[in-house]
Parts: C-alpha cells; sequence; structure tokens
C-alpha cells in the first residue's frame, strides 16, 4: 500500500468523523472510496495469508489488520454520491437505482468486518477463519451485483 | 476385465479421465459460489494441473492409446471419420476415434489455460491465486477476467463432449463409454504411471507453495 493511498484514507477517515466542509467532487469521492477499499483490502490480505497458513497466526497482527479494516469499512457509503457513477470506476449505475438494497449490503459488510476484529482480539484462529470466510462472502455479494465485471 | 491384448484405454487413462471430470465440476461449482469455497477451489485447481501435467508425460509415455502420435490426427482423417459415420458405418477402434481426438486436444488445452491463468487471478476481496503477489494488478485483472471466461467456454466444450458422446453410446450404439471404465491395466504401467503423478505433484507443490514463499 503506497503512502499516497494512506494519506488519502487518514483524511478519508477525518472527513467521516469531523464536520465536512462540503462534498469533495465526484472524482475525488471515486478516488477516496477506492482508497478505502484498498486499505480494507490490504487488512484482509494479511489476515487471509494467516488463515490460509502463508504466514504463521498473529493475534497482535490479526487485531492491528481488522482494526482497519473496521476503521475504512464505514468511508466508502459516504463516497457514492451524484456523479460518481462516471469516470475511474466499475460502480455499476444500478447502486443508485437500486440504493436500499447496496445500503443493506454495506451495512452487512461493515457488521461482518466488525466481527472479524472481535474474532481476532479473541485470539481464536478457527474463529478468525470463519469471521472473515463471512466477511469475503459479504463483500463478493455486493461485488456480484454492484461492480463492473473486469475485462 | 483386463483384455488380453492390451487394446483401448490403460487404466491410468480412465483414471485420469474421471478424476479430471469429477474434479472440473467441482472447480466450477466452487469458482461460481466463490468466498470461502475458493481455498478449495485452489486446491482442486492445483490436482487438476498435476493431472494435465501427468496426461502430458503419459501422451508419450502412456501405452498406445494414450499417446498423442496416436490420435491427434489431420483434418482429413477427422473428415472421413465424419463422412463413414454419414454413410452409416458405425465401426469402432480402440482409443479416440479421429473427431474425438481433437475434442481430447482442445478439452486439455482449455484446462490447461484455466489453470495457468487461475495462478494469476484474484477474487478482489479475500482470496488470490499463489503467483498473483508475483505479477502486476493489471496482469492479475486481465488473467482474473480470462479465468472467468475460459470457464464458460470448458462448459460449453464439456457440453459438446458429453453430447457428442451420448450420440455415439445411445443413437449409434457405438460403446465408447465402456471402455473409458473398463479395459487394459498392467502392473508395471501403472507403476509408471504413479511416479510419474508423484513427480508432477512435486512440480506443482514446488509452483504453488514453495516458490511463491
Amino acid at each position: 500500500m503506497n503512502k499516497r493511498n494512506i494519506a488519502i484514507a487518514a483524511l478519508a477517515a477525518a472527513i467521516s468523523t469531523g464536520a465536512m466542509a462540503q462534498t469533495p467532487k465526484p472524482e475525488d469521492q471515486i478516488r477516496l472510496r477506492k482508497a478505502a477499499y484498498d486499505l480494507m483490502s490490504y487488512g484482509f490480505a494479511s489476515i487471509d495469508a494467516m488463515n490460509e497458513g502463508k504466514k504463521p497466526y498473529s493475534r497482535d497482527e490479526a487485531v492491528r489488520s481488522a482494526e482497519l479494516m473496521v476503521q475504512m469499512s464505514t468511508l466508502p457509503r459516504l463516497f457514492f454520491g451524484e456523479g460518481t457513477d462516471k469516470g475511474e470506476t466499475r460502480a455499476k449505475p444500478e447502486i443508485w437505482t437500486h440504493r436500499a438494497d447496496f445500503d443493506a449490503k454495506m451495512d452487512k459488510m461493515i457488521s461482518e468486518v466488525g466481527k472479524v476484529a472481535a474474532a481476532a482480539r479473541s485470539g481464536d484462529p478457527a474463529a478468525l477463519r470463519s469471521a472473515a470466510d463471512a466477511a469475503g462472502d459479504a463483500c463478493k455479494a455486493c461485488h456480484d451485483d454492484y461492480r463492473q465485471k473486469r475485462r | 476385465m483386463p483384455q488380453p491384448t492390451g487394446r483401448g484405454w490403460d487404466l491410468p487413462t480412465r483414471l485420469f479421465h474421471w478424476a479430471l471430470a469429477l474434479l472440473v465440476v467441482f472447480s466450477f461449482a466452487t469458482g461460481e459460489v466463490g468466498g470461502s469455497w475458493l481455498p478449495w477451489h485452489m486446491r482442486s485447481g492445483y490436482a487438476i494441473l498435476t493431472l494435465l501435467l501427468f496426461r502430458l508425460a503419459w501422451g508419450f509415455a502412456g501405452s498406445r492409446e494414450a499417446r498423442f502420435t496416436s490420435f491427434v490426427r489431420g483434418p482429413r482423417a477427422a473428415l472421413d471419420h465424419a463422412r463413414a459415420l454419414a454413410r452409416g458405418n458405425r465401426t469402432l477402434a480402440p482409443g479416440h476415434n479421429p473427431l474425438g481426438g481433437w475434442m481430447v486436444v482442445v478439452l486439455l488445452a482449455l484446462a490447461a489455460f484455466q489453470a495457468g491463468t487461475g495462478l494469476f487471478s484474484n477474487d478482489e476481496s479475500s482470496h488470490e491465486g499463489p503467483l498473483a503477489a508475483k505479477v502486476s494488478g493489471a496482469v492479475v485483472d486481465r488473467m482474473s477476467a480470462l479465468h472467468s471466461w475460459n470457464a464458460w467456454l470448458i462448459a460449453a466444450a464439456v457440453g459438446v463432449h458429453v453430447a457428442a458422446v451420448s450420440v455415439y453410446q445411445w443413437r449409434w450404439r457405438m460403446d465408447v463409454i465402456g471402455p473409458m471404465v473398463s479395459g487394459p491395466s498392467q502392473a508395471a504401467q501403472n507403476a509408471l504411471a504413479l511416479v510419474l503423478v508423484a513427480a508432477c505433484a512435486a512440480a506443482v507443490y514446488w509452483l504453488v507453495v514453495v516458490y511463491p514463499r
């Protein structure tokens, strides 16, 4: 993960917690939500590597990664505003026509990511694995419906 | 019953066929479901890669009907076979017929392409192939897309294969399924096949576990 994305995500975290001066331009919203997803994926990759035995299990690292995911998980929804269906994005227009379902899937992802953090803190690798599976399924549910396939 | 003449598909070829069939169905299903099934999808892919490497070797080292030189024939032979079928000549020689031989080549090539692209693919959330970290994100995206599309090409090719076999078997009464179930089996040959499978498994283990470390 490069420094730029970390800076963008830090900015995004500040925006979400502090008072928002104004809505970012559509192209900035797209960048911000991608940065949050990228960092979430960065945290997830570390947990996944432990779950698949690619690196040794470490409770501390699992907690750090899961907390990064938790912090990032609430950010993307702030940046699916008007006009952000066009540009450097694979977001499908259905997001804006099926907003309630999209939001429900977003809520589901946020709650599953929260459970990953709880499982990480428990120090139980098996619990971490099943929580990560559920979170992965929640990610996929949204990708399947609302993200353009890669070419 | 093993045939004393030793003609027809040998035991390793028959086992290869049914193992590949099962694994392809399993891989297709787990790939579509995705998520927590992907670790199993990947293991299935490694097993398929092992089988494909073995089949490649067996195409040179196997018994007559398993060898590429015996069944990879030119378009003329395929056409002649089709004409003979059209004329109502329903006699069957042991091994793949000239049309079936091409089906084998196509199925093996598609499966190899699928296993190869899968190594570099990811699911954009929680899982990635063992070599995805070795290449750029753009390559991973392209490989993942090709992997998704090729799954449906394989499904189509399997459909053609099963339909063709069904027509031979039940419409034309040419027994093509029987010889894929029972046939020659020789201890020395089976032992050689086992050694080859072990070597292929070791090569795949190196590729997906040792090398990416």
